[in-house]
Order: structure tokens, then sequence, then C-alpha cells
């Protein structure tokens, strides 16, 4: 609407004494009329996003190579200091490149989206499929989910080889001069990579067997130790921020004086402490050296660019770099590159995904307040600065194999950035620079860092309207995540490791949606006091990774067989499966036989990651590892119970157990014979990979399909979960009750016990590849529901209260997340009040216990477009399942999937 | 009320409405209309009567030859098109009076609905009781049609109730109904949206089939009845029946007049037209296109000249 009828309206209810709420806080007209209007980013990031979208997934040997021959040279040296010297030798040599027109530098490879193989985790997967190395990976159960994951064909993904460049690891081009160095270093691993030593163990515990037998079927997802072996945690830019390098390196001489010789009542690892600050000492230097490189760089195209801007803006590139390789930084764009430095460094130490910023707003505000308070940098500096930082995030690749970049991330880094929550004491966290950085946001639209926030009812009411701002735009971020629930998962969860109240408030998201314990460090900057939040755990979502819980159903009904594999997986049961007791039972047996087989194993890969492959760098980032002298390995950090369960599928498991429930045990309208004939013959369908499309409504029946139509229409008209349906939504709460409890009793290799983590990242495409036609009238091949609280595509008929009702039958703090998907029309959210309604549906859902809701706001129309016509929708983002990811690069059964969720709208 | 007893029927009930009133509301259709405007967007709630829609999309008849409904129906009503297209119609004057609809159970498909329940009060206030912890503040229930006045009893009974249990009321209606009725109900409305489709009798006639007499009259008795509610009217704008300046005058004077000051015009879209088909019905206005924005400014400034607040379509400040 144009402004000046916005103000004549305005006058004519003001005339009648009505209230004006055409928009939050008040504000001119003017101003709101602009909120409609798309954002864009700033002239120097719209070039820097341009040459992003020309750039490819360039991998490079680089890295590996320097890191391979200091370790090759250190043969005998104790394992932490060995692999300390190797990655300061690897840090210290790598090309620095800078970009024209960037003011934060520095990458994790020296091409603008590069990013590099790490054999000494796994080194089989990324060969070229000729490969005999490849080959051999191919035979075990280990790569069983690269077959049926699939990788966007647009974008910057290099799924096929071209030119000079050859495709690697499905998604990365890598020049064909380097491959003849990655297959020697890849060789060169062969049998001492925490994948290949892993392995060797692993096939000692008894259950071996069943594990490959549940990897080849795909019931579970990947494996832990090896492919993703840090990440979905919040990283700490503590010890930088208020130290300096320089200061950290003397900490840690001092540390090696402290305990040399000295065992300080520990027998076991007292000892340990000397090598770890000695290795803590060598990974600072070679990243001091890294960053100096940079600075050198910097200063050479400085001399040798005409153009005074760029030569002035290269100079001082050079003086932030030259400072921060020594000192504590002091001002925003310092603090901002030192930060972002740190979190590539910690991505090059190891395979990581979802490493994430935090609550980078409340841990860059000292800067932020005295410079604004200073006069030395304007909010709209500010802004560029984030614009500039969103780009370089959203640069970082994650190389790991297909199944697990393709198959689980959908190419995504998932460096989530919190927003809100609260502090030590209780009061609202949120501050100017959190507005800003959503701002940023709105501007520079792009998929790292996605933003959470947590959500807590003391927020205030203008943040929380500009964050709702920020997912009318379409983004799909910031997703919601209830901050009083997550607290109450982190106090229970770390409690026997001395949680309090006070520092579970510092929780933040690592990852998509993984509840991470925090702690508050203090800070003094210019001799003010302030206290910032960091991560202060290991990792989470490691451990037993995606158990497809439809597919354990069909084994369950299928007397521990696979059909698609033609493997016996489970021993047989041999049960009549008389009762629907019976059957739920036999499905939890199966069930705790897949979390205890595949946890002992994942313990072994980790165990083996721990000795010879720990985090030095990211460990003495974080509480308390620099004060211990320990590393993560030996339980340096504060919280160490973070290892989890992960399902994937649970609401087609739900429904279908319904659907058993109600067809065959009480209406005895068929057999079970009946049923697994039918689901046996996908209900009469062909397959959805004949079919070429993954969405249920487009599959197409066999000729002689027609027998199964009665069985299949019932299946589908059995009670479905979201539709506040008593029937189903207390299987629903069965199922939670007992498999929140369920993965307590199982233990990590530090001892401590797991628990439930509840999300489908984009697993739900290749596990549902993998499994037959399902009870519920899903068919075969066909993707799960997304997440674990969103309904089944179609079948949430009764609109987003009912689905919200049944969503919350249980208790969302006994399991680290809970995931809601929710697709949401347009011209729902459109208008002045838009913004408004949908901040109370947001409201009412966490109110309800609810632990995160996050938004597609975008008409079905324009992906079905867009999935015909790619090259028009480059810049097109959507919300897959706890993060946000380019169109053109997600797979087509994730495609077809976000497609076909239910859309509400208000009209 | 109705044959069982004190339940009303309903054609669809949408949760998290946000275009329908105040702040989020579920908005529940209630069927059967005295009206028969030919551009009706909702004709599956024009009869106080379960409504077959037959989907031709969903039908699988001409790719499997599937034959369920064919058989199941007692009536023979269901056929096979004459031209040769291989598709199913119903032939709708042989099973006007059934009531067992044993054709939709037999789709495997959904392509054959039954739209239309009967619901208690009881069965309402339980969705009422379970959204309203979701509507967040400032939303309620919508009562929409079809006129939700046709069951006045059963309206009424929800209204009652609905204000007892503190809950925000708003209703979508022609006005088309006895005065006393009229008035009864909105002693327990809050919010009203009223239709006014043609300021002229004889246009109003022509093309809704009904007189707009008692429909001004029932405006102007409730104005005049001291009701403290917020009533905004309502006009679907359609091209070359009511949108012409003189039409807008005459709504501007009558407005003037009652000392209304709010208005929401309503573009014309065609989400009714499969509905239409569905039913077996022709939809004279398939073939229509939306309005375009600009006509629609040009009478929201003519209404904001005269010092009335025109909303177009969603764009409320509500």
């Amino acid at each position: 609407m144009a402004a000046n009828r916005k103000v004549k309206l305005e006058e004519i209810l003001a005339e009648k004494g009505m209230p004006i709420s055409f928009q939050y806080g008040g504000k001119a007209p003017e101003e709101m009329v602009d909120r409609e209007v798309k954002k864009e980013p700033c002239e120097r990031v719209k070039k820097l996003k341009e040459l992003y979208f020309q750039t490819l997934s360039s991998a490079t040997v680089e890295f590996p190579y320097w890191y391979t021959r200091k370790y090759d040279e250190l043969e005998g040296e104790i394992p932490v200091v060995r692999r300390a010297a190797a990655l300061k030798h690897a840090f210290s040599h790598l090309t620095p490149t800078i970009f024209p027109g960037e003011l934060l530098v520095m990458g994790k490879a020296h091409y603008y989206r590069g990013s590099f193989p790490m054999p000494w985790l796994s080194e089989g997967y990324f060969m070229a499929k000729e490969d005999e190395l490849y080959q051999s990976a191919l035979s075990a159960g280990r790569t069983s989910a690269d077959e049926v994951s699939k990788f966007g064909t647009g974008g910057g993904n290099v799924t096929q080889s071209f030119g000079n460049v050859v495709s690697i690891a499905g998604k990365f081009g890598i020049r064909k001069e380097e491959v003849p160095a990655l297959v020697k270093l890849a060789k060169a691993w062969v049998g001492r990579s925490v994948d290949d030593l892993g392995q060797k163990y692993e096939k000692m515990v008894p259950e071996y067997q069943l594990k490959e037998n549940i990897m080849k079927s795909v019931i579970c997802m990947f494996d832990s130790g090896y492919t993703l072996p840090q990440g979905r945690e919040v990283i700490n830019y503590y010890y930088p921020l208020q130290y300096g390098f320089d200061k950290l390196i003397e900490m840690c001489e001092e540390g090696k004086k402290r305990v040399a010789g000295k065992a300080d009542g520990d027998g076991i690892i007292g000892m340990d402490r000397l090598y770890f600050y000695e290795a803590a000492k060598l990974v600072l230097e070679g990243i001091q050296a890294w960053i100096l490189n940079y600075a050198a760089e910097a200063r050479r195209l400085a001399s040798i660019t005409e153009e005074a801007k760029q030569k002035k803006e290269y100079e001082e590139i050079a003086e932030c770099l030259e400072w921060i390789a020594h000192n504590q930084p002091r001002t925003f764009r310092e603090a901002l590159q030192l930060a972002y430095t740190i979190h590539i460094a910690v991505l090059n130490e190891d395979a990581i995904s979802g490493m994430s910023p935090g609550r980078l707003g409340q841990v860059l505000y000292p800067w932020f307040e005295q410079d604004m308070e200073a006069g030395r940098i304007t909010e709209e500096e500010v802004i560029e600065l984030l614009e500039c930082h969103r780009m370089k995030m959203t640069l970082i690749d994650c190389f790991a194999s297909m199944g697990v970049v393709g198959g689980v991330l959908s190419g995504n880094t998932f460096n989530n950035l919190s927003l809100g929550g609260l502090t030590r004491d209780g009061k609202p966290a949120t501050n100017r620079l959190e507005m800003l950085i959503l701002e940023a946001a709105m501007r520079n639209q792009t998929p790292q860092p996605t933003l959470s926030v947590l959500y807590d009812e003391k927020l205030p009411e203008e943040f929380l309207l500009k964050a709702i701002e920020c997912n009318k735009t379409g983004t799909g971020y910031p997703a919601w995540m209830n901050f009083q629930g997550g607290l109450q998962f982190i106090l229970d969860q770390y409690q026997a490791e001395g949680m309090t109240v006070e520092e579970a408030r510092a929780w933040a998201i690592g990852g998509c949606l993984e509840t991470s314990p925090c702690a508050w460090m203090p800070l003094t900057l210019n001799g003010k006091k302030y206290e910032i939040p960091g991560g202060a755990g290991q990792p989470t979502s490691v451990g037993v990774h995606f158990i497809a819980n439809p597919k354990v159903l069909e084994c369950v009904l299928f007397n521990g067989y696979d059909h698609r594999t033609g493997i016996q997986v489970y021993p047989p049961h041999n049960r009549k499966l008389e009762t629907y007791e019976e059957l739920w039972e036999t499905f939890k047996e199966y069930y705790e036989m897949t979390v205890d087989c595949l946890a002992k194993c994942n313990n072994i890969q980790h165990d083996i990651w721990r000795k010879n492959n720990m985090a030095i760098f990211n460990s003495l980032l974080k509480p308390d590892c620099l004060t211990k002298g320990h590393h993560i390995g030996n339980m340096g950090y504060r919280y160490n119970a973070t290892f989890n369960v992960e399902s994937c599928g649970t609401i087609n498991q739900i429904n279908s157990l319904a659907a058993i429930k109600k067809l065959v045990y009480d209406e005895k309208k068929y057999t079970l014979d009946e049923l697994r004939d039918a689901l046996l013959n996908n209900f009469g369908f062909k397959t959805a990979a004949e079919v070429g499309s993954f969405s249920l409504a487009e599959q197409e029946k066999r000729p002689d399909g027609d027998k199964y139509d009665r069985i299949y229409s019932d299946c589908l008209l059995a009670p479905k979960y979201g539709n506040d349906d008593p029937y189903v939504d207390s299987i629903l709460k069965e199922y939670e009750d007992w498999f929140c409890a369920m993965c307590r009793r199982y233990e990590s290799l530090y001892g401590k016990p797991l628990y439930a983590c509840q999300i489908s990242v984009s697993t739900h495409a290749p596990q549902g590849a993998a499994t037959l036609a399902s009870a519920d009238g899903r068919l075969a091949g066909t993707t799960y529901a997304d997440g674990s609280m969103s309904a089944y595509p179609g079948t949430d008929r009764s609109g987003p209260y009912a689905l919200f009702n049944s969503a919350t039958v249980w208790d969302h703090s006994k399991s680290q997340n809970s995931q809601m998907n929710l697709k949401i029309h347009p011209s729902a959210i459109k208008g002045e009040e838009g913004a408004r309604k949908l901040l109370d549906l947001t409201r009412a859902y966490m109110r309800k216990g609810g632990f995160h809701i996050q938004y597609n706001i975008v008409d079905s129309k324009i992906l079905k477009d867009a999935q015909k016509n790619p090259q028009n929708y480059r810049d097109l983002m959507v919300r897959v399942a706890g993060f946000t990811q380019y169109w053109v690069e997600i797979g087509k059964p994730i495609q077809d999937e976000v497609i076909a969720r239910t859309e509400y709208e208000g009209v | 009320m109705n044959r069982e007893g004190k339940k009303g029927l309903i054609f669809d009930i949408q949760s998290y409405s946000v275009h329908d009133g105040p702040g989020c509301r579920t908005l529940i259709f209630m069927s059967g209309c005295p009206l028969r405007c030919e551009w009706c967007a909702n004709p599956e709630g024009l009869l106080v009567k379960k409504q077959v829609m037959f989907s031709n999309i969903k039908c699988k008849h001409d790719s499997y030859n599937c034959m369920y409904c064919i058989d199941a129906c007692p009536h023979d009503a269901i056929k096979v098109s004459p031209q040769g297209e291989n598709l199913l119609y119903f032939e709708r004057n042989l099973c006007l009076n059934c009531d067992e609809f044993l054709c939709a159970a037999a789709c495997p498909y959904e392509a054959i609905r039954i739209v239309g329940k009967w619901m208690s009060v009881d069965d309402l206030i339980y969705i009422l009781d379970r959204d309203r912890q979701y509507w967040g503040s400032g939303g309620g229930v919508t009562f929409s049609g079809g006129e939700p006045l046709v069951q006045h009893e059963f309206l009424q009974e929800m209204l009652m109730l609905c204000k007892d249990k503190y809950i925000h009321t708003a209703i979508e209606t022609s006005a088309y109904v006895d005065t006393g009725i009229f008035l009864r109900a909105f002693r327990y409305i809050d919010f009203a949206f009223i239709d006014v489709k043609h300021m002229d009798d004889e246009q109003h006639r022509a093309k809704t089939g009904v007189s707009n007499k008692l429909i001004l009259h029932n405006i102007r008795a409730l104005t005049e009845s001291g009701w403290q509610g917020r009533l905004v009217l309502r006009m679907p704008v359609i091209r070359g029946y009511n949108d012409s300046a003189e039409n807008i005058n005459m709504i501007i004077r009558f407005m003037k007049e009652l000392g209304l000051f709010e208005i929401n015009i309503l573009p014309f879209h065609r989400l009714g037209d499969s509905k239409w088909k569905q039913l077996g019905l022709v939809y004279k206005y398939a073939n229509e296109s939306a309005t375009p924005r600009e006509k629609l400014e040009e009478i929201q400034d003519q209404f904001l000249e005269a010092r009335i607040a025109c909303y177009i379509g969603h764009e409320t400040c509500f």
C-alpha cells in the first residue's frame, strides 16, 4: 500500500479513536512500507556474492600434503605432539589468497570456496570411482548411505567431472594434476586412518556382524567417529578474544613448567598434561604463522595496487591481521576477524559440520559497545562487516563422504548463530548488535550462518518482531527454539557434571538444533568487565547416528529380514505378532539391539579418534582444557555427556503403528500377512525410482495394481499424527516416553549416558529411499516426513493448532530437541498485521512446550517452477530440516519433500 | 437445529485463519445461504445438506479403469462421460436425496468427498478450547459460511457459550435474515463483517437472487441498537457489476448516514472455480480474471476521499 494511502487511513481511524496498529513500535508509516520491500546487500557484498554464485566447490591437497609429510617425519613421537606438529606445519604452509573487496579475509583453503580431504580420518571414499581404494571402500557397510544419497546437480556442486576438473566425493572438484598426489596421500593412510583402525577394533565387538547389516540396510545412516567426529557444538572464541595468541602461548609455557614430571594425584593421565601444553603451544604457533602469512599477502597486494581505495583496504587488512596474530583485539572489526579466523582454524583441524558461533552478538558486544561509544564505527559499517561475515561463512564447505555431505547435510555446514536467551542472572540477553545481525541477515540472505532465536517469554517484543520480519523475507531463518525447554534439558543432562541454573542459561544451539552446554566467561576490555557466553561441551550429534525408525518396524514385520538388500539384518524373532503389544515389544527389542551395537562400535571409533586424532586447537578454546591441562579426549571439557542417539522417520513409524493397530489388531480387517503382501508389492505401485519422483503425490500405479486398492485406501485413511487424534497421539506419547528413557541406558566412551536427539537433517530422503512401503500408506522409496514433529505431507488436515496439540503430547525437554517445520503461504503473513500473527503462532507453540519451529514462507508454485527451471533460481533458499540451503544445491528427494509439505495459509 | 438434534452442519474449519477478523482465529464455515451470488467462492456451503464433491483430477477411472464408485452407487448416478473422454460424471438428479454416500466410501483415492459434517456444540467448543491456547492476543472465533445465520438457533447457542468462556466472536454475514434473529445474535458478537454486494435493489436481485432491503434495514437497525462491537462492511469487487463510481458513492452515502467508517473491499478471485465443477455445477465466472490492483486502489481512493477507511483484501489493520 502506498504511503500516502496509509497516512490517510491512519488519520481516519485516529479521528474515530480506533487503535492503529500498522506496525510495531509506532514508527512512521514510511518506514513500515519499506519493510515489505526486499532488502539488498551492500555494493561490496553484492560483488562478493556474485563471485560466490560463479564458484564451484573446490578441493585441494595442500593441507593434507604438509600435514602428512610432518606426521611421517615424527614417527615415534607422543601422539598429541605429533599431531600438533603436523597441524602447525600444515597451517604455516597454506597459500594465502585475498579477494578484492573483502573486508574479512582468510579461508579454509586458497580457493574462494575451498576445502580438502583429511585422509587421516578416512581415505577411501573420495577416490576416483575407478580407483581400487574406492572400490574396496564400497564393499563395506560404511558406504551404503552413499548409494542412496543424492546431491543437487546445480549451484556450486561438482557432481560430474569436466575438462581439467575431476569430481570427487560426489560434490567437490579437484584439478586433474592434483589427483596423483591425492591418491598417494590417501594410500599413505591405509590401515592407520581412524576409519581403518576403528574397523579393525570394531570387529572385536561380538555384535559387529549386526552392525554391518544395519549399515548395509541403511537402518543407520552413517558412522560417527571418523566421518564428522566433531561439530554440532558451540565454539568458544573467548581465550583468544581475552588474551591474544602471544599470551596464550605464554600460558602454555607456564603450564608446562607447572606440570612437567608431576602426576598431581592422577596416576593415569596426570602426566599427559605436559604433552597437551606442548601440543597447544605448537598449534597456536601454527595458526599465528598462518594469520601472518595472510598479513604478508595483504602487504604484497597493497604494494602492487594502484587504486587508492583498494590499496588502503589491503593495508587495513594487514594491520588488522598483524595485530590479532599477537594481541587481544581492540575494535569490533578486529574482534570479528579474529572470531572468524578461529572458526575456520577449528574447521581445518578436523572434519566438522555444525561448528556454531553460538551467541555471537553477545560475544562481540563489548567491542561493539565501546566502538559505538567512542564513535569509531557506525551501525551501517557494522552491518557491512556482518554482511561480509555471512559471505565468508557461506563459503565454508565441509569435505566428507557423499552419504554424509549429500545424504545427511545437503551440503550445508550448520554454522548456527543463536540470538536471544537470558543472561546468567535471568535477564533478556538480547542487545543492539543482535538487531544488526538480523538486519544483515535480511540484507545479505545466505545459508550461513543460519540464525536461531532462543525464545523466552522475557524477550522484548521489538526484538521478536524484528526476528519475525526476517522470517517474512522467506529466508527460512531464524528458527525458533524454546529457551526454557532447552534449559531444562541441559540441567537434566549435565547436572552430574556440575551444571547449575545460572550456567545452563548460557546454552545455545550447536549445529542445526542441538541444544549444547555453554559457560559464561569473564572478559575485560579496556578495564571494563563483561561476561560472555561460549561453548563448554564436547560435540553433540555424535554416537549413534540416524536410525531409520520405519525401517526397524519393517524388519519387525518381516522377521528381521531386509527385502531390499536380501540381508537377514536381525536374528529372526519368529513370533506370530498376535497382539499389538507383542509387535510393540518386538520393535523395542530390535531397536535396543540396534542402539547397543552401534553405541559400542562408535565408541571404538571415537576412542581411536581421541587417541590419534584428538582436537588440540578446539580443545584449548574450551573451558577448562587450558586450566586442567587436558584435551577433549582426556575430558578437559567442562561437559562431556554429549553423545546421543538420533532417530529419523518418527512420524511415519507412529502413523504405521496406528494403521496396523487399527486395521490388523482392533478392527481385524486385514491379517498381518495381507499387510505384508501389500507392503512388499508397494500397494500395487511402481517404485519411486522408476517414476523419478520421491513425492507421494506423484507415484504411479502398476497396471495390475488394483488388488491392493482397498488396503491402500484403508492405510491412508487410518488415524494420522497431526490432527489432535488421541488414537495415534497416544502411540507417539508411549514411543517418546520409552525412547527418551531408553537412550539414557547406553553409555558413551566417556562413561556418560546417551540421550535422545530427534532431528532428521536430510536423512529422511536416503533412509526413505531404502525403505519399503509402510503401513501408513507411504510408498516404497519415498521420503519420510521431515524432522520429528512435522506431519507427513498432506496428512495434517486439521490446521496448525491441531498439529501443535499432537506435537506436544510428550515432554520435549526429555530430548535434546524436536523439530517442527511449517510451510506458510506468503499471503498469510503479508500486510501489516502478518508479522504479529506469525509471532502469535510461534509464541503459542513455545508456550505449549514445543521445542522448535521454523517456517518456509514460499509459494509451492515457485518451488515447482524452480525444479523445472533451476537456472532462474540460483539464489532461492528454502528451509529443509534445521537449516537453510540454496534450492539448486539440494537433492531431488528433499526438493520433492519440501514441495509436498502441507502449506498453511489464512485465505 | 436439525434432524440430528442440537447439531449444526459445518462444511469446514480453518485454524490459524489470519484474514477474517482481528488476530489469529479459528474460522467455522456453516452450511446454508439464502443468497445465490453468481461469483460465490464457497458453493459447497449453499445448502444445509451434505454435498458430494467429485474431483476428476484425483479420479483413476481413466488411468486404471477403476469402477469402485460405479459399483457401489445404489442409484446408478455415476456415469462415464459420453464424449469418449473416459471420464466419470454424476447424474445429480438421480442421487439428490441420497444420504448413504456409498460412492465416497468406495473411492480409494479420495476423488469423491462428502462435504459437511453434523457437529454438536460440544464438538465445536472442544476445538475452540484447544485452539484458543494458540490464538495469542486478540484472536478468537469467526463464524462464516454460507450464511451462519441460516442455522441461527445453533449459532445462537454457540455464540452464548463463547461469550460465557470469554472467547472473542466475529461473524461474516450477509445480514439477510429476520431482524429479530439478527439483533439477538449480535448481542453476543464482538466483530462483524457484513457484505454489501450492491446498493441498487434491482441489481442486487439480479446477481444474488434476493433484495437488499432487508440487508440495509438490518445494518441500520444494528447501528441504532446501541451495539458496541466493531462493524466493517465488505464488498466483493465484481467487474462491471458493483465497481462503478456511482455504486461506491451510494455506499459512501449509506455509511455516512449511519456513521460507519470502515469497509473492506475484496478482489474477485477464481478459487471457487474447481468447487463448482466438483459439485457438478456451472460457474459463470470461470473465465473472469482477478480484479486488477489499479481498480482496487481507485475504489480505495474514492472511499478515503470520503473519509472512510477502506482496506483492500487482507491489507487490514487488525
